[in-house]
């Protein structure tokens, strides 16, 4: 068992800091808000964490924590900014702040250390507390997916206008969402930074994008359950089969492509209906006997 | 005239001389009416008279051009829509609006989700009790999805009175139920009236209006033609004018 | 001066590229991801073609145009419209579309970076460009190709959609599928017919930008997506003038800040103007679609 640890501990943490930037995205999606900030968070909690050690010279959680911090105020700010974009725009919005991100970040100097980047803040990072941030992560999530709160993200998204009717406070929700995709993309960030000790602009764009986009759409969009089984897919995937090593960016092409055209929740969409349909069998029964007499 | 103070006294809800304008279009054209507690009102009238808009107006979802709108005296014409729920409207709206991907179950919970600790009872028997009495017991893990459209609008009810709200408004609450769901409805307007709940009513169903209203207000391009007792209304010849070549006494 | 010759060539490939993209998200309402992949494979294409045999300037661009063609109207088929028809509404199926064409892309990608080995590729072609020069300026005459290719089809398809009985129907669509379907507007045919003809664009921007460039890198195309979007929003959903326009205005501002010297800020003018128009004039200089949430 600790052969086979110390053998993936690589990939195990990479697994994790993958679903915590899945999370990112996936947390405004499921307020149905199109913004892919998470990312750019990313890339704000990578480089703060990275130079709050090098040019600050602090330890590693407090780097972390400033990242975190300041990703989360940035990612917010730019929220008050978008929120009034609907869809497809909002998104084209948060993408170029991505994008500008990652142009600020050559264009630093010697604060970014420009197109090379920066090196040597190694973090005192291992994988326990990495499972322990991550906790903490799902169980924020789990209450915004829990009962009453659930149910009102839920109206908030596939009908604002319904929310408002019924009295929910949809631009607050909506600006909340912002702040926790800001605060998980800048952790996400700055622990993935600090992890390899080095930044470069060329990692921190559109192609995270992707790697995350990956993991909610094959997973599930509706719940962190689904970013971490396509963040575990998207990881260990190459692994396990190693044709896919190889064909890795058609595969994963593919799979986005499929998943979005067949499977609209991902694999735990499946299970959800599965288990819907297993729970109900007796209700929907009884209604199918009721509807013929009636 | 009746003294202003008396009438504040008695009044739930007061509509001023009340306008809605989209652009040219004048929807609500100058509304005065009021509305005393624990009685069932409606509005009738053709295609495009106004009466959704109205009803919008009310609940603050539509911008007023015009006019002011009050609950127990109290002006709220500035106030933003998702506050007027709390304070004790509730509505349904003329197409279904159900969360797809939730339970029966959940749907009406939401109906109460958002108003103070105080006013929501012991969630689990309060939402066991409403379902009962709108008939949808049965069917309580089940999705919209998989419900008839008339199962769906009961649902929606269920969702409005949850909350116990002092004014219910319905935009067409019995549309493609079948006569017996109408009868059922009718029935429950009438018990939560007597319970203290005033409505204010959208339909189209002219028979169902007159069954169960208390008062009918009778509109026709945007303005108010007629008031009073339900079958005076139906017989006023300005209504009977609005709605002809439209069937005028068309019902179930 | 010559800076502004050379902001027309860019402006030409921008515009070749944005037209077909703006045509298809303006009427059909589907922010194809997978046009930047269409634009390169088209390429890609014709450079295979001509691995073993020299091919003449038209021939090359003519396979290129086809291929474009053929491609985006497979992606409609397979990709898009099974996404439309099982999702519930428009809005439930943008975010899907969007995804999918992420995915869809990543796969001509992938294989066009496995065969050249992730570097640029070109044509070998018969023709081969001469230098004009007047006014003391130089232009090359595939530059002269572009501009005025760019211009033809740029102001023709305004001219088309605005005046022909078709482009009446495409903007009817764009306007109330519903209502426009119910007036008669066969919404497949003319979807499939968008679709190919943007991909013929977007094949035809492929071949004369590498034959302008002399090869272009697999990742071209999506570079070239993001300015895309700046083109259309700075001119505005739903014009096909503003698309002219914003095409030209971009490689200007472009081109201006090359010319200052300020070379590692070029793509933040695009993201910037994203951004920027969204926030103060969300509809560009000329769009009329609905762009704040209400």
């Amino acid at each position: 068992m600790s052969d086979w640890y110390s053998m993936n501990v690589v990939l195990i943490q990479t697994t994790l800091t993958t679903f915590l930037l899945a999370l990112s995205i996936q947390v405004p999606l499921r307020f149905g808000v199109f913004s892919f900030a998470g990312v750019g968070a990313f890339g704000i909690g990578g480089y703060t964490g990275v130079i709050a050690m090098v040019h600050l010279e602090w330890t590693t959680w407090p780097s972390v924590a400033l990242g975190t911090l300041l990703a989360g105020v940035v990612v917010f700010g730019l929220g008050l900014l978008v929120q009034r974009l609907n869809g497809l725009y909002m998104g084209m919005a948060t993408i170029a702040f991505t994008l500008i991100i990652s142009v600020v970040a050559v264009n630093g100097g010697d604060l970014t250390g420009g197109a090379g980047g920066l090196y040597g803040a190694l973090g005192d990072i291992y994988t326990g507390h990495i499972v322990a941030i991550a906790a903490v992560v799902v169980a924020v999530a789990v209450w915004t997916e829990a009962k009453g709160m659930g149910r009102r993200i839920d109206t908030v998204r596939d009908d604002p206008e319904l929310a408002g009717a019924i009295g929910i406070d949809v631009a607050k929700y909506r600006l909340a969402s912002f702040a926790i995709s800001g605060l998980i993309g800048g952790l996400a960030g700055a622990i993935t930074t600090l992890l390899r000790s080095t930044i470069t602009p060329a990692e921190v764009n559109f192609h995270l994008v992707i790697v995350a986009l990956t993991a909610i759409v094959v997973g599930g969009a509706r719940s962190w359950v689904g970013a971490l089984i396509g963040a575990v897919v998207f990881v260990w995937l190459p692994t396990v089969i190693s044709f896919v090593a190889e064909w890795e960016k058609v595969v994963y092409g593919l799979i986005v492509a499929v998943a979005a055209i067949y499977l609209p929740n991902g694999v735990l969409g499946v299970v959800k209906d599965v288990v819907h349909r297993v729970r109900t069998r007796d209700e929907r029964a009884r209604l199918a006997v009721l509807q013929e007499k009636g | 005239m009746v003294d202003t103070a008396v009438r504040r006294r008695t009044a739930l809800l007061e509509v001023e001389d009340l306008a809605v304008h989209f652009g040219g279009v004048k929807a609500v054209d100058g509304i005065t009416l009021q509305m005393r507690p624990g009685h069932i009102y409606g509005v009738l009238g053709p295609n495009g008279s106004g009466k959704s808009t109205l009803l919008g107006a009310v609940t603050r979802l539509t911008p007023l051009t015009r006019g002011r709108v009050l609950l127990e005296g109290q002006d709220y014409t500035r106030v933003p829509a998702r506050k007027v729920h709390r304070m004790g409207i509730a509505r349904t709206f003329q197409t279904v609006r159900l969360l797809d991907d939730r339970s029966v179950r959940d749907n009406i919970l939401l109906g109460q989700d958002t108003l103070a600790r105080r006013a929501r009872r012991t969630t689990g028997a309060r939402v066991d009790e409403v379902m009962e009495r709108v008939g949808v017991r049965e069917v309580a893990q089940l999705r919209p999805d998989e419900l008839s459209y008339g199962m769906q609008r009961r649902v929606e009810f269920a969702r409005a009175i949850i909350g116990s709200p002092r004014l219910l408004l319905l935009d067409e609450p019995t549309a493609g139920m079948n006569t017996a769901e109408r009868a059922e409805i009718g029935t429950l307007m009438k018990q939560l009236r007597d319970e203290g709940v005033t409505q204010f009513i959208v339909e189209h169903d002219v028979q169902m209006m007159v069954d169960t209203c208390d008062h009918l207000f009778a509109m026709n391009v945007g303005r108010l033609i007629a008031q009073g007792e339900p079958l005076e209304v139906v017989r006023h010849p300005a209504v009977q004018e609005a709605y002809v070549g439209k069937g005028a006494a068309r019902g179930a | 001066m010559q800076n502004l010759l050379n902001a027309a060539t860019l402006g030409s490939i921008y515009l070749l590229f944005a037209l077909g993209m703006a045509l298809v998200w303006g009427t059909i309402g589907i922010l194809n991801f997978a046009h930047g992949a269409t634009f390169m494979f088209s390429a890609f294409v014709g450079h295979l073609v001509t691995r073993d045999t020299e091919l003449p300037f038209v021939a090359v661009v003519l396979i290129a145009v086809l291929v474009g063609a053929a491609i985006a109207a497979l992606i409609q088929l397979l990709a898009f419209r099974p996404i439309l028809k099982r999702s519930k509404n428009q809005h439930a199926a943008e975010m899907r579309i969007l995804i999918g064409g992420i995915g869809v892309a990543a796969i001509p990608l992938a294989l066009a970076q496995h065969v050249t080995r992730s570097s640029p590729f070109g044509f070998r072609s018969s023709y081969d460009a001469e230098v004009i020069q007047f006014l003391g300026l130089r232009l090359t005459t595939t530059a002269a190709v572009v501009i005025v290719a760019g211009l033809a089809i740029g102001i023709g398809l305004t001219v088309w959609v605005r005046r022909s009985r078709q482009g009446l129907a495409l903007r009817a669509i764009g306007v109330d599928a519903e209502t426009a379907a119910g007036m008669g507007v066969n919404r497949t045919v003319l979807a499939f017919g968008t679709m190919a003809t943007a991909g013929a664009l977007a094949g035809l921007a492929g071949a004369l930008l590498t034959f302008q460039l002399g090869a272009i890198a697999p990742e071209t195309g999506d570079q070239l997506l993001i300015k895309a979007f700046a083109v259309i929003v700075l001119g505005g959903l739903g014009s096909m003038a503003g698309t002219v326009i914003g095409a030209y205005v971009l490689a200007g501002a472009e081109t201006l800040v090359l010319h200052l010297n300020y070379g590692t800020w070029v793509d933040a003018v695009s993201f910037g103007l994203i951004f920027l128009i969204l926030l103060a004039r969300p509809q560009g200089l000329f769009g009329r679609k609905e762009v704040r949430r209400t």
